[in-house]
């Protein structure tokens, strides 16, 4: 057990012990050793609760099957969530969009020492200045203080592809797009995917058909990154979970980077700014 | 390239600025290419940006959203909605492979008729010189949606 497990699980116990909350959110170890998330309800459990580098995922997308009450005159259930830094920022964004209550999570934010994807570091933990959540209930601390890394340009890859040409661009994401099974679980995993029916699922009007091609594919990316522009918080939940580990943060990162340049936005700094495209602003003339 | 090569275009107008700017330079006998298709909506923020990306999806060579001029939103704020809308999508689209001609917003008022045919003559143009559309290929195995529209 390390110290950062030690302190989850004290935090956990202590939520449960006190009846504040009904389930605490985290991670376990499978059979196989790979963490996957865990939904702890119930004290003589806190021990299966686990943290590590390979905990990529972004448990707040757990909270919208949470957010309604389970029946009638029964109260909305309080949950509590083990979440690193980017991840606490989607709970701003939910809560400004009023998904989530806020009085209904505790938040158990973890100092982040960057989160690794089939065992290599995040592209957005390589640059990434926060280490510490923006929100949180109870601070998990590290053992020893975490290097943050030299500040350089975040957006590199993505400048770099600015440079391309279109048909370089086009070439690049039409072999990774050509992976894509349409699975949907970048969607599914996505803490700001929360449609009750999702455009991709629509029959009526059908917005795209259900063919595994890639025009499809694309307009189903295209589609999610611009329903998420300004709303991602860059967790890399959808890129974690890709079976075809097709690089879909790239489509995001593009998004927050202009997003960033135009309206100087960041996703989830705090509840009372909404994102840029749902307001707008009579003065500005943008560059279309 | 080949010389014969007509792109299809989808135009979707503002029916209080746009559209009505097309029809002045109709009756004002003003000539345009016939190569754009003409959507009549109720506001440029009408205008879904998945409305776009699906357009070209399905086929189309070029994609333009005309609107009022900022400030003269028969809805208050419409325009200034599609203004940061198409701001970003014009950036997304770029970045996903479609070249930067593509998509064209711009705002034309009532009594621009020339100012329609012009932007309409040059996208055209733009367009042209571009070629065909990509994912137009891949779009023709199902049904032609857009010669479907226009017949």
């Amino acid at each position: 057990m390390t110290f950062i497990e030690d302190q989850i699980r004290q935090t956990a116990r202590k939520y449960l012990e006190n009846d504040e909350v009904s389930c605490v959110i985290g991670y376990e170890r499978d059979t196989r050793g790979r963490s996957r998330p865990v939904f702890i309800e119930s004290v003589d459990q806190v021990d299966r609760l686990v943290w590590g580098p390979d905990c990529n995922l972004n448990l707040a997308s757990y909270l919208h099957e949470r957010k309604h009450s389970p029946g009638k005159d029964q109260p909305i259930p309080k949950t509590a969530v083990v979440l690193r830094p980017c991840d606490t920022r989607a709970i701003n964004l939910l809560i400004n969009e009023q998904q989530v209550a806020r009085e209904n999570v505790r938040i158990i934010g973890v100092t982040c020492e960057g989160s690794e994807i089939n065992g290599s570091l995040r592209v957005d933990c390589e640059f990434c200045q926060e280490r510490v959540p923006p929100l949180y209930d109870d601070l998990i601390l590290t053992e020893l203080p975490v290097e943050v890394p030299e500040s350089a340009d975040p957006y590199a890859d993505i400048n770099e592809m600015d440079q391309w040409t279109p048909e370089e661009r086009l070439a690049f994401w039409t072999s990774e797009f050509d992976r894509c099974i349409r699975c949907y679980a970048c969607r599914q995993a996505c803490p700001g995917c929360y449609c009750f029916e999702c455009v991709a699922e629509k029959l009526d009007p059908h917005w795209v058909s259900i063919a595994l091609e890639v025009p499809e594919k694309m307009f189903f990316h295209v589609m999610r990154a611009y329903h998420l522009a300004g709303r991602c918080v860059g967790c890399g939940a959808c890129e974690a979970v890709c079976p075809m580990d097709i690089p879909l943060g790239k489509l995001n990162r593009k998004v927050a980077k202009e997003i960033l340049e135009l309206f100087d936005y960041r996703t989830g700094d705090s509840i009372e700014t909404h994102p840029p495209l749902v307001c707008f602003n009579p003065n500005e003339r943008l560059n279309l | 390239m080949s010389e014969s090569f007509e792109p299809k275009i989808v135009g979707f107008l503002c029916n209080w600025c746009s559209y009505a700017g097309a029809d002045l330079a109709g009756t004002s006998r003003m000539s345009y290419p016939q190569n754009v298709r003409i959507i009549r909506v109720p506001c440029s923020g009408r205008v879904d940006p998945l409305f776009v990306v699906k357009t070209l999806i399905d086929g189309a060579d070029g994609v333009m959203v005309l609107g009022c001029h900022p400030g003269d939103c028969h809805y208050q704020q419409g325009n200034y909605i599609a203004q940061r809308r198409y701001s970003i999508m014009h950036r997304l689209l770029e970045f996903s492979g479609l070249e930067t001609d593509r998509l064209f917003v711009d705002w034309v008022s009532a009594s621009e008729g020339k100012k329609f045919s012009e932007v309409v003559t040059s996208f055209t143009e733009k367009v042209r010189n571009i070629g065909p559309n990509p994912l137009r290929k891949k779009a023709e195995s199902g049904i032609d949606v857009l010669e479907e529209v226009s017949s």
